[in-house]
Protein backbone atom coordinates (compact mmCIF):
# COMPACT_ATOMS: atom_id res chain seq x y z
CA UNK A 1 0.00 0.00 0.00
CA UNK A 2 2.71 2.40 0.92
CA UNK A 3 5.17 1.40 -2.24
CA UNK A 4 1.61 2.38 -4.39
CA UNK A 5 1.49 5.82 -2.24
CA UNK A 6 5.06 6.54 -2.73
CA UNK A 7 4.79 5.18 -6.57
CA UNK A 8 1.58 7.45 -7.12
CA UNK A 9 2.92 10.68 -5.42
CA UNK A 10 6.06 10.32 -7.57
CA UNK A 11 4.19 9.59 -11.23
CA UNK A 12 1.91 12.77 -9.88
CA UNK A 13 5.43 14.75 -9.50
CA UNK A 14 6.95 14.00 -12.29
CA UNK A 15 3.50 14.56 -14.43
CA UNK A 16 3.05 18.32 -12.44
CA UNK A 17 7.07 18.76 -13.16
CA UNK A 18 6.72 18.00 -16.78
CA UNK A 19 3.41 20.78 -16.99
CA UNK A 20 5.77 23.09 -15.70
CA UNK A 21 8.86 22.78 -17.46
CA UNK A 22 8.10 21.35 -20.88
CA UNK A 23 9.69 24.48 -22.69
CA UNK A 24 8.34 26.66 -25.30
CA UNK A 25 9.00 26.12 -28.71
CA UNK A 26 12.69 26.86 -30.43
CA UNK A 27 11.77 27.84 -34.08
CA UNK A 28 15.96 28.97 -34.28
CA UNK A 29 15.97 24.88 -34.22
CA UNK A 30 13.65 24.06 -37.01
CA UNK A 31 13.52 23.76 -40.49
CA UNK A 32 11.62 26.76 -41.67
CA UNK A 33 9.13 26.27 -44.96
CA UNK A 34 10.81 28.80 -47.44
CA UNK A 35 8.80 31.28 -49.68
CA UNK A 36 8.64 35.14 -50.17
CA UNK A 37 6.52 37.37 -47.79
CA UNK A 38 4.59 38.16 -51.37
CA UNK A 39 3.90 34.46 -52.17
CA UNK A 40 2.54 34.24 -48.29
CA UNK A 41 -0.08 37.00 -48.39
CA UNK A 42 -1.01 35.96 -51.99
CA UNK A 43 -1.78 32.37 -50.19
CA UNK A 44 -3.90 33.79 -47.59
CA UNK A 45 -5.73 36.32 -49.92
CA UNK A 46 -6.80 33.97 -52.21
CA UNK A 47 -7.73 31.31 -50.06
CA UNK A 48 -7.70 31.51 -45.99
CA UNK A 49 -8.71 28.33 -45.13
CA UNK A 50 -5.87 26.66 -47.72
CA UNK A 51 -3.59 28.97 -46.34
CA UNK A 52 -4.36 28.19 -42.94
CA UNK A 53 -4.40 24.86 -43.01
CA UNK A 54 -0.52 25.00 -45.43
CA UNK A 55 1.44 27.53 -42.77
CA UNK A 56 -0.68 28.46 -39.58
CA UNK A 57 1.50 27.47 -36.21
CA UNK A 58 4.52 26.34 -39.24
CA UNK A 59 8.16 27.26 -38.95
CA UNK A 60 8.50 29.36 -42.00
CA UNK A 61 12.02 31.41 -43.32
CA UNK A 62 10.39 34.75 -45.57
CA UNK A 63 12.33 36.81 -47.55
CA UNK A 64 10.59 40.28 -48.39
CA UNK A 65 11.83 43.50 -48.18
CA UNK A 66 11.83 45.95 -45.09
CA UNK A 67 8.67 48.74 -44.88
CA UNK A 68 9.45 49.72 -41.41
CA UNK A 69 11.25 48.70 -38.18
CA UNK A 70 9.45 49.57 -35.19
CA UNK A 71 8.97 48.28 -31.50
CA UNK A 72 5.59 46.97 -29.76
CA UNK A 73 4.30 47.80 -26.60
CA UNK A 74 6.30 46.13 -24.86
CA UNK A 75 9.91 46.60 -26.66
CA UNK A 76 10.39 44.17 -29.03
CA UNK A 77 11.51 44.91 -32.41
CA UNK A 78 8.64 44.40 -35.24
CA UNK A 79 9.88 44.81 -38.99
CA UNK A 80 6.59 44.83 -41.47
CA UNK A 81 7.48 43.44 -44.88
CA UNK A 82 6.45 45.16 -47.99
CA UNK A 83 3.65 43.05 -50.10
CA UNK A 84 2.39 44.56 -53.23
CA UNK A 85 -0.33 45.91 -51.36
CA UNK A 86 0.45 49.69 -49.78
CA UNK A 87 -1.92 48.42 -46.91
CA UNK A 88 -1.13 44.88 -46.10
CA UNK A 89 2.17 44.28 -44.90
CA UNK A 90 3.99 40.63 -43.11
CA UNK A 91 4.07 41.49 -39.07
CA UNK A 92 6.99 39.71 -37.82
CA UNK A 93 8.01 40.22 -33.97
CA UNK A 94 11.43 39.26 -33.10
CA UNK A 95 12.65 37.36 -30.45
CA UNK A 96 16.09 37.84 -30.71
CA UNK A 97 16.79 41.41 -31.59
CA UNK A 98 17.97 41.53 -35.56
CA UNK A 99 20.54 44.77 -35.39
CA UNK A 100 20.04 47.34 -36.74
CA UNK A 101 17.49 47.06 -39.91
CA UNK A 102 16.37 49.74 -42.29
CA UNK A 103 13.48 50.26 -44.52
CA UNK A 104 13.93 49.02 -48.38
CA UNK A 105 16.59 46.11 -47.26
CA UNK A 106 15.59 42.78 -48.36
CA UNK A 107 16.05 40.27 -45.24
CA UNK A 108 15.40 36.63 -44.82
CA UNK A 109 13.58 35.54 -41.36
CA UNK A 110 12.42 32.76 -39.66
CA UNK A 111 9.23 32.43 -37.54
CA UNK A 112 6.09 31.12 -36.34
CA UNK A 113 2.99 32.03 -38.75
CA UNK A 114 -0.19 33.13 -36.36
CA UNK A 115 -2.23 33.42 -39.05
CA UNK A 116 -4.06 36.63 -41.18
CA UNK A 117 -5.87 39.25 -40.59
CA UNK A 118 -8.27 40.99 -43.46
CA UNK A 119 -6.68 43.91 -44.61
CA UNK A 120 -3.80 44.27 -42.22
CA UNK A 121 -1.31 41.84 -42.05
CA UNK A 122 -0.06 38.10 -41.79
CA UNK A 123 1.25 37.68 -38.58
CA UNK A 124 4.84 35.59 -37.78
CA UNK A 125 6.02 35.79 -33.95
CA UNK A 126 9.02 34.20 -32.25
CA UNK A 127 11.24 36.12 -35.25
CA UNK A 128 14.76 35.43 -35.78
CA UNK A 129 16.94 37.39 -38.60
CA UNK A 130 18.81 34.64 -41.04
CA UNK A 131 20.52 37.13 -43.09
CA UNK A 132 20.54 40.46 -44.81
CA UNK A 133 20.22 40.40 -48.63
CA UNK B 1 -14.92 80.40 -66.65
CA UNK B 2 -11.58 78.21 -66.04
CA UNK B 3 -10.80 80.04 -62.70
CA UNK B 4 -14.52 79.76 -61.69
CA UNK B 5 -14.55 76.16 -62.19
CA UNK B 6 -11.26 75.59 -60.49
CA UNK B 7 -12.29 77.34 -57.25
CA UNK B 8 -15.35 74.90 -57.19
CA UNK B 9 -13.11 72.14 -57.76
CA UNK B 10 -10.87 73.61 -55.26
CA UNK B 11 -13.68 74.50 -52.72
CA UNK B 12 -15.29 70.74 -53.08
CA UNK B 13 -11.81 69.38 -51.87
CA UNK B 14 -11.82 71.78 -49.00
CA UNK B 15 -15.13 70.45 -47.88
CA UNK B 16 -15.00 67.26 -48.78
CA UNK B 17 -11.55 67.22 -46.71
CA UNK B 18 -13.37 68.95 -43.94
CA UNK B 19 -15.67 66.25 -43.72
CA UNK B 20 -13.22 63.06 -44.04
CA UNK B 21 -13.30 61.17 -41.19
CA UNK B 22 -10.23 60.58 -39.24
CA UNK B 23 -8.66 56.76 -38.54
CA UNK B 24 -6.41 56.00 -35.96
CA UNK B 25 -4.71 52.51 -36.54
CA UNK B 26 -2.52 49.93 -35.37
CA UNK B 27 -0.91 46.37 -35.99
CA UNK B 28 0.98 45.87 -32.79
CA UNK B 29 -1.88 46.74 -29.85
CA UNK B 30 -1.76 44.30 -26.52
CA UNK B 31 -4.08 42.35 -25.22
CA UNK B 32 -3.89 40.14 -21.67
CA UNK B 33 -6.03 37.73 -20.30
CA UNK B 34 -6.26 36.17 -16.97
CA UNK B 35 -8.17 34.13 -14.85
CA UNK B 36 -9.27 35.56 -11.78
CA UNK B 37 -8.85 32.27 -9.54
CA UNK B 38 -5.61 31.05 -10.93
CA UNK B 39 -2.74 33.27 -11.53
CA UNK B 40 -0.52 31.22 -13.75
CA UNK B 41 -4.05 31.28 -16.26
CA UNK B 42 -2.64 34.20 -17.98
CA UNK B 43 -1.42 35.31 -21.94
CA UNK B 44 -0.18 38.64 -23.64
CA UNK B 45 -0.99 38.86 -27.53
CA UNK B 46 1.53 41.99 -28.83
CA UNK B 47 -0.01 41.63 -32.28
CA UNK B 48 -3.71 42.78 -31.99
CA UNK B 49 -4.64 45.06 -35.20
CA UNK B 50 -7.30 47.97 -34.03
CA UNK B 51 -8.98 50.76 -35.90
CA UNK B 52 -10.79 53.36 -34.07
CA UNK B 53 -12.61 55.97 -36.44
CA UNK B 54 -13.08 59.64 -34.86
CA UNK B 55 -17.10 58.59 -35.89
CA UNK B 56 -16.52 56.09 -33.08
CA UNK B 57 -16.56 53.28 -34.90
CA UNK B 58 -14.33 50.57 -33.57
CA UNK B 59 -12.31 47.21 -34.74
CA UNK B 60 -10.07 45.29 -32.99
CA UNK B 61 -8.95 41.48 -34.62
CA UNK B 62 -6.58 39.30 -32.61
CA UNK B 63 -5.00 35.89 -33.65
CA UNK B 64 -5.72 33.03 -31.08
CA UNK B 65 -2.26 31.23 -31.76
CA UNK B 66 -0.68 34.73 -30.55
CA UNK B 67 -1.50 34.24 -27.07
CA UNK B 68 1.69 33.52 -25.56
CA UNK B 69 1.41 31.77 -22.09
CA UNK B 70 4.13 31.58 -19.05
CA UNK B 71 4.16 27.45 -19.75
CA UNK B 72 4.04 26.03 -22.94
CA UNK B 73 1.78 23.14 -22.35
CA UNK B 74 -1.14 25.40 -21.07
CA UNK B 75 -0.70 27.12 -24.06
CA UNK B 76 -0.84 23.84 -25.97
CA UNK B 77 -4.26 22.84 -24.08
CA UNK B 78 -5.76 26.49 -24.95
CA UNK B 79 -5.04 26.28 -28.83
CA UNK B 80 -6.11 22.58 -28.67
CA UNK B 81 -8.59 22.03 -26.47
CA UNK B 82 -10.05 25.21 -25.39
CA UNK B 83 -10.65 27.44 -28.25
CA UNK B 84 -9.64 25.18 -31.08
CA UNK B 85 -7.26 27.98 -33.02
CA UNK B 86 -6.99 25.78 -36.06
CA UNK B 87 -10.40 25.81 -36.48
CA UNK B 88 -10.88 29.31 -35.42
CA UNK B 89 -7.92 31.03 -36.02
CA UNK B 90 -9.19 34.61 -35.11
CA UNK B 91 -11.68 36.49 -32.88
CA UNK B 92 -13.00 39.97 -33.64
CA UNK B 93 -14.31 42.63 -32.47
CA UNK B 94 -16.58 45.13 -34.64
CA UNK B 95 -18.54 48.11 -32.02
CA UNK B 96 -18.83 51.55 -31.54
CA UNK B 97 -18.75 54.08 -28.50
CA UNK B 98 -22.13 54.62 -27.64
CA UNK B 99 -20.92 58.37 -25.72
CA UNK B 100 -18.89 59.83 -28.52
CA UNK B 101 -20.23 63.30 -28.02
CA UNK B 102 -18.06 63.08 -25.06
CA UNK B 103 -14.80 62.56 -26.67
CA UNK B 104 -12.85 65.17 -28.68
CA UNK B 105 -10.00 63.42 -30.75
CA UNK B 106 -8.62 66.75 -31.84
CA UNK B 107 -8.24 68.03 -27.95
CA UNK B 108 -5.51 66.09 -25.85
CA UNK B 109 -7.34 64.68 -22.51
CA UNK B 110 -8.68 61.51 -21.24
CA UNK B 111 -12.29 60.57 -21.96
CA UNK B 112 -14.45 57.69 -20.12
CA UNK B 113 -16.26 55.80 -22.97
CA UNK B 114 -18.56 53.08 -23.39
CA UNK B 115 -18.40 50.58 -26.13
CA UNK B 116 -20.71 48.34 -27.27
CA UNK B 117 -20.09 45.94 -30.25
CA UNK B 118 -20.09 42.60 -31.34
CA UNK B 119 -17.03 40.44 -30.33
CA UNK B 120 -16.84 36.82 -32.50
CA UNK B 121 -14.34 34.09 -30.98
CA UNK B 122 -14.81 29.98 -31.52
CA UNK B 123 -17.31 30.34 -34.03
CA UNK B 124 -19.67 32.30 -31.80
CA UNK B 125 -20.70 36.11 -32.05
CA UNK B 126 -22.08 37.39 -28.76
CA UNK B 127 -22.91 41.17 -27.71
CA UNK B 128 -20.31 42.57 -25.12
CA UNK B 129 -20.25 46.32 -23.47
CA UNK B 130 -16.82 47.43 -22.02
CA UNK B 131 -15.97 50.46 -20.37
CA UNK B 132 -12.64 51.88 -20.72
CA UNK B 133 -10.93 54.81 -21.33
CA UNK B 134 -9.01 56.82 -24.53
CA UNK B 135 -6.73 59.11 -23.78
CA UNK B 136 -5.14 61.80 -26.45
CA UNK B 137 -1.27 62.65 -26.33
CA UNK B 138 -0.48 64.73 -28.31
CA UNK B 139 -3.01 63.74 -30.63
CA UNK B 140 -2.62 60.11 -31.14
CA UNK B 141 -5.30 57.71 -28.85
CA UNK B 142 -4.13 55.27 -26.11
CA UNK B 143 -7.34 52.87 -25.40
CA UNK B 144 -7.09 51.20 -21.77
CA UNK B 145 -10.01 48.56 -21.36
CA UNK B 146 -11.22 46.02 -19.10
CA UNK B 147 -13.97 43.52 -19.12
CA UNK B 148 -15.25 39.76 -18.56
CA UNK B 149 -15.96 37.33 -20.74
CA UNK B 150 -17.77 34.22 -19.42
CA UNK B 151 -16.46 30.44 -21.15
CA UNK B 152 -20.30 29.17 -21.68
CA UNK B 153 -20.98 31.84 -23.78
CA UNK B 154 -18.20 31.13 -26.53
CA UNK B 155 -18.89 27.36 -26.11
CA UNK B 156 -15.03 27.41 -24.33
CA UNK B 157 -15.50 23.93 -22.24
CA UNK B 158 -12.74 24.98 -20.13
CA UNK B 159 -14.78 23.84 -16.58
CA UNK B 160 -11.34 22.83 -14.97
CA UNK B 161 -9.79 25.62 -15.51
CA UNK B 162 -11.74 28.55 -15.30
CA UNK B 163 -15.14 29.85 -16.31
CA UNK B 164 -14.69 33.44 -16.75
CA UNK B 165 -11.75 35.41 -17.75
CA UNK B 166 -10.90 39.52 -17.10
CA UNK B 167 -9.60 40.90 -20.68
CA UNK B 168 -7.02 43.86 -20.48
CA UNK B 169 -7.03 45.96 -23.96
CA UNK B 170 -4.11 48.72 -24.04
CA UNK B 171 -3.31 50.22 -27.55
CA UNK B 172 -1.58 53.08 -28.79
CA UNK B 173 -2.80 54.34 -31.90
CA UNK B 174 -0.59 55.88 -34.93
Amino acid sequence: MLAFTVVGIITGGIIVYRIYTKPHRDVTREQGVQLSAQSLYDAFKTNETAANAKYLNKAIELNGEVAEVTTNQDGNTVVNIKTNDLMFVINCTFKIQPGELKAGQNITFKGICTGYIPDFNVVINEGVLVKIN
Amino acid sequence: MKVFLSLLIASLFIVSNADAQKIFATRNGKIVFSAPTDDDVKAVNNEVTSRIADNGQVTFSLLIKGFRFKYAEMQEHFNDQYLESNKFPRADFKGNIVNLKEVNFTKDGSYKVIVKGDLTMHGITKSITANGKIDIKAGKPVVTCEFEVSMKDFNVDAAKVTSKVTVEVSCQYQ
